[in-house]
């Protein structure tokens, strides 16, 4: 019975690590932006809308995933909200009038595709997604 | 009755939320955005009919509102939109649709941006937000500072704003600012018109004026901790009839003071805020003679939640108002610098149902009895056998936003 519980333990323990493991998010940004890194602040005022510009001046334009494992593991490293939460917080600016919201794309890569053809554009993907014709940013 | 209401409500709103979604579309090269919001609530208290509804006995539903907003990017600085906006409060609103905002923004740089057109106005942590119920914790926010029989007098302006944002040197944050002037101008189905109607017999046709503000928020190095202050000046007009004479009502002194902060951490949020609002009237009623009387309301209130889970939040808050006034209108009837106070203990439950449905549940209890001569959440007409001291509401409202 013990190791019935132990293999359960070791069952769920990896299944979660496995989930962490392939939801660590990746920043990318269209080549036009000229930052190599961003800072964590930039980014999370950037992805609320409290921002359009990175600290050298470069105009960022968001764009999001609709869901998923980056998703999800973007918004909890960086922008500190569940998705839910965070939506309301968007919506809460487009309601009042204070900006429009950020396209969110089905795919990691649609969002690669929209970044790579789209000046200014910032997005996030799945450290395993590949990211031709994008610059990838370091967090700071 | 209750779970018959919840049950149908939360269903209705479900379905409105599977069928509804943002949806986008291209005028020439252009994206232009649609997304809408509504709630129903329900309302039912043990003593003192609240907010022009019939909530005690078995409840009232007559708590209803909905949005519809249309906007586009037109390039990356500029861009217009608008948003309608309807709703049924027990006897006010009555459904009259109303252009809630309709704005053409251009931001230079961001710390220099123009918006211009009919316009929310900035006031205080919730004022341009306080319709969307999705994005609070609350069923009701604070009445003491955001009365929603009011919500038309303070939500937006007809002018312009100048805003933006700045970081700091030396790790001071950021700061965040709006300035704005122009003309308000009050729903008659608001609550101050009605309460003329129903305790003076006073009928406005009009009601409103310049009015001008700002407000500075400061993002503190203190991570998550923002603090801030709004100021508003206006000069009012109201114009009607009183037993056949024309009324007027004219403000010499008319301004709200507005203080807040909020902290964010992890689940966390705390927020408090105070509000002062000062007026002084001269008020004509077919005669040569001008009446004077002078109102100094004050409310704060302290709050907070916890995210529970993605599904589950809960909150309190503890909400204060008190209402002086005097002058000679205010003598010839009765009262004396006679001053009104209301407590409001809260304590409240946020259901995420999915991204774009939220059921919330809360319970207020209320200590204090109304005046006749400025709302504050109790009529005359819907409590025409008097006032209790003591009333405690329970709201449910479920909400919707794509």
């Amino acid at each position: 019975m013990k190791k019935y519980f132990l293999a359960i333990l070791i069952l769920f323990g990896s299944l979660l690590l496995t989930a962490k493991a392939q939801a660590q998010a990746v920043v990318i940004a269209n080549p036009s932006v000229k930052s190599a890194d961003v800072s964590k602040s930039d980014l999370r005022d950037v992805f609320t809308g409290a921002a359009s510009t990175l600290k050298d001046g470069s105009h960022v334009t968001p764009v999001l995933l609709k869901a998923g494992g980056a998703h999800d593991e973007f918004l909890s490293a960086y922008v500190g909200k569940n998705d839910s939460a965070f939506r309301a917080g968007w919506r809460s600016l487009v309601f009042s009038g204070q900006a429009s919201m950020p396209k969110s794309l089905d795919s990691e890569a649609a969002v690669v595709e929209f970044v790579a053809h789209n000046p200014g554009a910032i997005g996030y993907i799945g450290k395993g997604t590949a990211h031709e014709g994008v610059k990838v940013l370091s967090v700071r | 009755m209750l779970l018959k209401y919840i049950a149908s409500g939360t269903l209705a709103i479900l379905g409105l939320s599977i069928c509804l979604h943002a949806q986008e579309f291209k005028i020439g090269e252009k994206d232009v955005q649609v997304h809408g919001f509504g709630t129903q609530g329900y309302v039912k208290t043990n003593d003192n009919n609240w907010l022009t509804m019939e909530t005690s006995g078995g409840g009232s539903g007559a708590f209803t509102d909905a949005g519809l907003n249309i906007g586009s990017q037109i390039t990356s600085n500029f861009r217009i939109g608008g948003q309608a906006y309807s709703r049924k409060l027990g006897a006010l609103g009555d459904w009259h649709p109303q252009l809630d905002w309709a704005i053409a923004d251009y931001r230079v740089k961001p710390w220099l941006g123009f918006r211009g057109g009919k316009v929310k106005t900035v006031l205080g942590l919730y004022n341009d937000v306080q319709d969307l119920d999705f994005a609070n914790t609350y069923a009701l926010l604070p009445q003491s500072v955001y009365p929603i029989d009011l919500r038309d007098a303070m939500i937006a302006h007809e002018g312009g704003d100048i805003y933006g944002r700045a970081k700091l040197p030396n790790n001071l944050g950021a700061i965040a600012y709006t300035a704005y002037g122009g003309r308000r101008s009050d729903s008659m189905s608001s609550g101050y018109p009605y309460e003329l109607k129903t305790a003076a017999s006073i009928y406005l046709t009009s009601y409103g004026g310049p009015v001008f503000g700002g407000d500075l928020r400061w993002m503190t190095p203190v991570k998550n901790l923002k603090l801030g202050i709004s100021r508003q000046n206006e000069r009012i007009t109201g114009t009607g009839k009183y037993s056949g004479a024309p009324y007027t009502e004219r403000s010499r002194h008319d301004w709200t003071n507005q203080f807040y902060g909020q902290y964010t951490a992890n689940r966390w949020h705390a927020e408090s805020e105070y509000k002062r609002y000062y007026r002084d009237q001269i008020i004509l009623v077919g005669t040569p003679g001008a009446l004077d009387i002078g109102q100094d309301i004050r409310g704060w209130y302290v709050g907070g939640g916890y995210t529970v889970n993605k599904w589950f939040e809960c909150g309190s808050y503890f909400s204060h108002y008190r209402d002086t006034f005097g002058g000679s209108l205010v003598h010839a009837i009765v009262y004396k610098d006679a001053a009104t106070k209301d407590l409001d203990k809260v304590v409240t439950g946020k259901f995420t149902i999915n991204r774009f449905t939220t059921v919330k549940v809360e319970g207020h209890f209320m200590d204090g009895a109304p005046n006749e001569f400025y709302p504050a959440g109790f009529y005359i007409p819907e409590n025409s056998k008097g006032f209790a001291n003591t009333t405690n509401a329970l709201v449910v409202r479920t909400g919707f936003s794509f």
